[in-house]
């Protein structure tokens, strides 16, 4: 499946802001399974030093310095890409779900090791942790409890933006039931980790309209978020939607992963000077015909 | 030559002598006598709290320095000994941090485990380099506290890779120790500390990127418990001492923001925490947004490097002698004091079994308290043991250590203490090298013996005994790196430009206020007081309530009781003089990289001895107390005219010396024309010119111009002349345009020529001619006079728009830093 990826934030300033320093995670990360047509990041204004490079997660960042007086911000990342992920297989075939625990602890597992360790967004938590403990129970094959468990997610909780912030804890969320895509994302990773098992942040976008026949997708028309979940050294890893439920397969396209959305925040900035500031966020991911190029 | 698990004592040679290099010492302190050595201990206290090595923040915690007046000998062959074991160790940290910020094949390896990197908060993400590239060192300072076992043994407790603090401490301990104590440095050869700081500044130096600019020193600010360390290691290097928010980036490169626009820096002394310089990438706050771009383009150096803490996890000794037979092909030459990670297997199970033999940490963080479970209740113990079961990966135990003991000079005499050692390394860009001292402690048992600097407890100095045949053969024998040509960052900050103006405008507003509560108890302590010192006292009343240092409604001048209280109540705690008076010692040691050391003693040491005086205040608001507060104000302005003399001494013309006499100039022009205009602005004025006259005649006093106005113009009161006197004589230093021609002329110091700002000054000037030549012009005087208060409000107003100007232009060169995408906005979706 072939997208159009068009991803624009824009920050109207009260004042005008001297100096700006962002940090954007906006370039989509090269897979097995996706591929980076072409893309581009345009800033308006230009960026006085602009600089690429990867992060600690193999992540691409992008750094843009601006040091003229400026009364809005808006930076637009385009990029065409094409993503086919293969099915995810048998899943009462997988290994038992303790197993991949103790891989982890392994030498096979130090690099998923990273992902096992509470974060101040995803922390170590009781509540997630006995939610998450509902479908992994002993013995059980790894994938079948925790596509049972992105699906209880899916039914469990009501998708609701506006009523939580960057800052709400995942423990306010389970309580609640309710929430948006990063939300439920910590929560799941949050959960996971409880248990043992390596779980990240992703961050990416799903389709803004669904296939035909099918209903729209949540957390079309943002950014999205979903989680990664390491299956043990054979299988590697695998993504799965709490919010919409699903396995990723080609609705997603991938940005980058870390331990949470701070790792990974798309847009983020220092500015000095600027008053009250207001951020318009627009994101369009679309089918594209092969062939077609930003 | 020691015997089962007694500690081992420095002095002796365990046959009842003492060690050949301590013969000396010993004999010059039993000359000195036990009640003599009691005394000089004294004496340090004392000194150290005069040289200001004490916080003296009012309100805030102070820490006091001690020093013992004996120091901690080690012979010229055990220091050896221990440079080249704290080198070994020193290279090690380097290359295990440059493995873990790059490929991490160590971890890939099973030598660390990943909770001691992935689970550890000073493993800093950003610093990482995903593709290995890296040119340049992580560590260029390293320190390790270290303890002496009873088989003679020092091993290392704690390794400090981030910032190795101390040396400052290490320096001031010799140097007063050699002033209050010189008996005991006679006869000794003892390898001087001093030329040490060559070393760090050339270790600084030789990091330089290309021809881009000095060095600076970056601070967490005044309020870090170290900032005496940073301004000493800043002045004597002389490199600029600097906060985040004086750094600004252009085009990827570092600049320090002063009066003369930006200097470019090229080698930052990190002395803040690395998880706070760059607020974009790290924790948000006080950090340079972009510094670690700056960083990995290679246009500033950062030492030690941001993530540099990452290996003073307690549980990391665990692994470290593999790693040296790894990375260094070596077996550990000063080895750690035995150390077990306790997320391996069973091993928690071998801790807890035998937990009072156990020294326990927290497995990442080094700066935590050790915990002592030997000290610990039954129930604490059991407390422990279970968090410990609950996450053995979080934990670190070390075998108890039995430290060694050394003298210290006690309340009766001599007493044997258990001590610690902190020694400091450099790498001068070929090869590690020993600072040729120490920080030793002395441990007590609440005191942890791993922590950070001590803090109540009693340090001593460290004498490495110079051996002098090896000190010929150093001398011959050394490769010098060439000397680096020295580069300074040391124009003005903006910072502490707006620093001084303050620090001038609350001297001068302290001794106004000095001024208005003398003038208002001389008055309440008359026994009679007239009907004209009762108006004059209602004027006093209401200046002092402007100032915030009365509230009016308490104060009625009916009942003398009552407003002897509320007088009073202003030198209290939490009342409008301690205030100013912690305004100002705020700003003083803000300043104390820029001001001399005898200034800042002298000033630190009157403010703390104000301070004191108003604590002491008898509580009853009686005539005695009301005395002791005038004796007060008298010491104030005093005070002040000390400042302003040391000011003008001490200070170099030019720079923060403009700011501060700036400062004061416009603080006092203003309170001139507020304060007229409150002795004018009384009921009933314009029909009874006696309340005029009254006015007229405090505010002389108040501007001490009595005296003057009696030569020139008899007793007889006349508004026209003493308000010439008061406003437009340029020639009366307590009055207005005194002032306003001293600020003309600072301006001119201060800025450009042709710069608009110089204009501002000259209407103001006119004004006060003007009112004085309306006054005399006009038919009533009185009248006229009664009718000047909203014009002199102008005034005043106008006055503050120059200050206004002037902060404008030069201290808030950019605004407060705020953070996108990374706070509380509802979410919506997503992003």
């Amino acid at each position: 499946m072939r997208y159009r990826v068009q991803h624009i934030t824009r920050y109207a300033y009260g004042s005008p802001v001297e100096l700006a320093a962002h940090m954007v995670h906006l370039r989509p990360r090269v897979q097995p399974w996706q591929a980076v047509i072409s893309e581009s990041i345009v800033t308006d204004p230009m960026p006085a030093r602009r600089t690429d490079g990867l992060d600690h997660f193999g992540n691409h960042v992008t750094w843009l310095f601006l040091d003229l007086p400026h009364a809005d911000f808006e930076v637009t990342s385009e990029a065409i890409v094409e993503v086919d992920r293969w099915p995810p297989g048998d899943p009462a075939a997988t290994r038992d779900w303790e197993s991949v625990v103790e891989a982890a602890r392994s030498p096979d597992g130090w690099e998923a090791a990273e992902f096992q360790f509470g974060t101040p967004m995803a922390p170590i938590n009781a509540d997630t942790k006995d939610y998450v403990a509902q479908s992994f129970t002993p013995g059980r094959p790894v994938l079948e409890a925790l596509l049972e468990l992105n699906e209880r997610f899916y039914t469990d909780f009501r998708f609701r933006s506006g009523v939580t912030t960057i800052s709400t804890p995942v423990s306010q969320v389970m309580q609640r039931r309710e929430g948006v895509c990063q939300d439920f994302s910590h929560a799941m990773v949050s959960g996971l980790r409880g248990i043992g098992i390596p779980a990240r942040y992703t961050s990416g976008y799903i389709r803004t309209k669904p296939p035909p026949g099918q209903v729209k997708r949540q957390g079309a028309d943002q950014s999205h978020a979903w989680v990664g979940c390491w299956l043990g050294p054979e299988y590697g890893w695998i993504d799965v939607d709490p919010t919409n439920g699903i396995v990723i397969r080609d609705e997603h396209v991938l940005l980058g992963w870390g331990r949470d959305f701070s790792d990974v925040s798309p847009v983020r900035g220092v500015i000095l000077g600027g008053g009250d500031h207001s951020v318009l966020v627009s994101v369009d991911l679309e089918p594209v015909d092969e062939g077609a190029a930003v | 030559m020691t015997t089962g698990d007694q500690p081992l004592d420095e002095m002796g040679d365990g046959r009842g002598q003492a060690k050949p290099h301590w013969r000396p010492l010993l004999s010059s302190m039993f000359s000195l006598g036990r009640e003599t050595l009691s005394e000089r201990a004294r004496l340090l206290d004392q000194a150290f709290a005069e040289e200001g090595i004490t916080a003296i923040l009012p309100g805030e915690r102070s820490v006091n320095w001690r020093c013992d007046p004996i120091p901690l000998l080690l012979s010229a062959a055990e220091f050896a000994q221990l440079e080249s074991g704290l080198a070994q160790r020193a290279e090690l940290m380097e290359l295990i941090l440059q493995d873990l910020y790059g490929p991490r094949n160590l971890m890939a390896e099973c030598l660390i485990p990943p909770e001691l990197v992935y689970g550890n908060p000073a493993f800093l993400r950003p610093c990482c380099m995903p593709d290995g590239s890296r040119g340049h060192r992580h560590l260029s300072f390293y320190a390790a506290d270290m303890l002496r076992g009873t088989d003679g043994a020092w091993r290392v407790l704690a390794d400090r890779t981030g910032q190795a603090q101390g040396i400052a401490y290490a320096l001031e301990n010799r140097r007063i120790l050699a002033r209050i104590v010189p008996e005991l440095f006679q006869y000794q050869k003892i390898e001087p500390l001093r030329p040490y700081l060559e070393t760090v500044s050339n270790a600084l130096q030789a990091l330089g990127v290309d021809d881009a600019g000095g060095a600076a020193l970056l601070s967490s600010g005044h309020s870090d418990p170290l900032w005496f360390e940073h301004v000493l290691l800043s002045r004597e290097m002389s490199i600029g001492l600097v906060e985040g928010g004086d750094l600004t980036l252009r085009d990827g490169k570092v600049f320090l923001k002063t009066l003369r626009g930006l200097q470019r820096i090229g080698v930052l002394f990190r002395r803040k925490d690395g998880n706070k310089v760059d607020s974009l990438e790290l924790a948000s706050g006080t950090g340079v947004p972009g510094l670690l771009d700056a960083i990995r383009g290679g246009f500033v150096r950062m030492v030690n490097d941001a993530g540099s803490g990452l290996v003073e996890a307690p549980g990391l000794a665990a692994f470290l002698p593999a790693l040296a037979r790894r990375l260094l092909g070596e077996e550990l030459r000063l080895a750690s004091q035995a150390t077990l990670w306790l997320g391996e297997g069973a091993v928690v199970r071998t801790v807890l079994r035998d937990l009072e033999g156990w020294l326990i940490r927290p497995a990442t963080d080094g700066g935590a308290r050790p915990v002592v479970p030997m000290l610990l209740s039954a129930a604490e113990r059991a407390d422990l043991a279970s968090k410990m079961e609950a996450d053995p990966g979080g934990w670190a135990a070390s075998v108890a250590p039995i430290p060694s003991l050394a003298p210290c000079v006690g309340e009766t005499g001599l007493d044997a203490k258990p001590i610690a050692l902190r020694m400091f390394m450099t790498y001068d860009g070929n090869r590690w090298r020993a600072f040729p001292g120490g920080l030793a402690r002395a441990l007590s048992e609440e005191d942890a013996l791993a922590g950070r600097l001590p803090r109540n407890a009693v340090s001593k100095d460290v004498w490495v005994m110079a051996d002098e045949s090896s000190m010929v053969q150093g001398v011959l024998g050394l490769t010098t790196p060439m000397l680096a040509i020295r580069r300074t960052a040391g124009d003005l900050p903006s910072r502490v430009a707006d620093n001084f103006y303050w620090l001038g405008r609350y001297l001068e507003r302290l001794e106004e206020a000095a001024r208005l509560q003398r003038a208002v108890i001389t008055r309440i302590l008359r026994p009679m007081p007239s009907a004209r010192e009762i108006s004059e006292l209602e004027i006093l009343i209401g200046s002092l309530g402007s100032l915030k240092m009365l509230a009016t409604e308490d104060a009625s001048v009916l009942g003398m009781g009552m407003l002897s209280a509320a007088v009073l109540k202003a030198f209290r705690a939490n009342g409008g003089m301690p205030r100013v008076l912690a305004h100002v010692a705020r700003q003083v040691e803000t300043l104390r990289d820029r001001l001399t050391g005898e200034m800042h003693a002298v000033v630190t040491r009157s403010l703390r001895e104000l301070g004191e005086a108003m604590r002491k205040l008898p509580p009853e608001p009686n005539a005695r107390t009301l005395e002791a507060a005038s004796h007060l104000t008298t010491e104030i302005l005093e005070f002040a005219a000390t400042v302003a003399g040391l000011a003008a001494e001490n200070m170099v013309r030019g720079g923060g010396r403009l700011f501060l006499d700036f400062g004061r100039r416009m603080e006092r022009a203003q309170a001139i024309a507020a304060e007229l205009r409150q002795v004018l602005d009384q009921p009933g004025a314009l029909t009874q010119p006696g309340r005029v006259e009254t006015g007229l005649r405090l505010a002389l006093e108040l501007r001490d111009s009595v005296i003057t106005y009696r030569t020139r113009y008899l007793a007889v009161l006349q508004p026209a002349p003493a308000l010439d006197l008061i406003l437009a004589d340029e020639g009366n230093p307590r009055g207005l345009a005194f002032q306003l021609v001293a600020a003309r002329e600072l301006l001119r110091e201060i800025v450009e020529d042709g710069d608009s700002l110089l204009l501002a000054v000259e209407p103001l000037l006119q004004e006060t001619r003007d009112i004085v030549q309306d006054v005399l012009r006009s038919p009533d005087q009185m009248v006229t006079t009664a009718l000047l208060p909203p014009r002199l409000r102008k005034l005043d107003q106008a006055i503050a728009a120059v200050g206004d100007r002037v902060s404008r232009r030069y201290f808030t060169l950019l605004p407060v830093a705020r953070s996108l995408g990374m706070d509380s906005e509802p979410r919506r979706g997503a992003a």
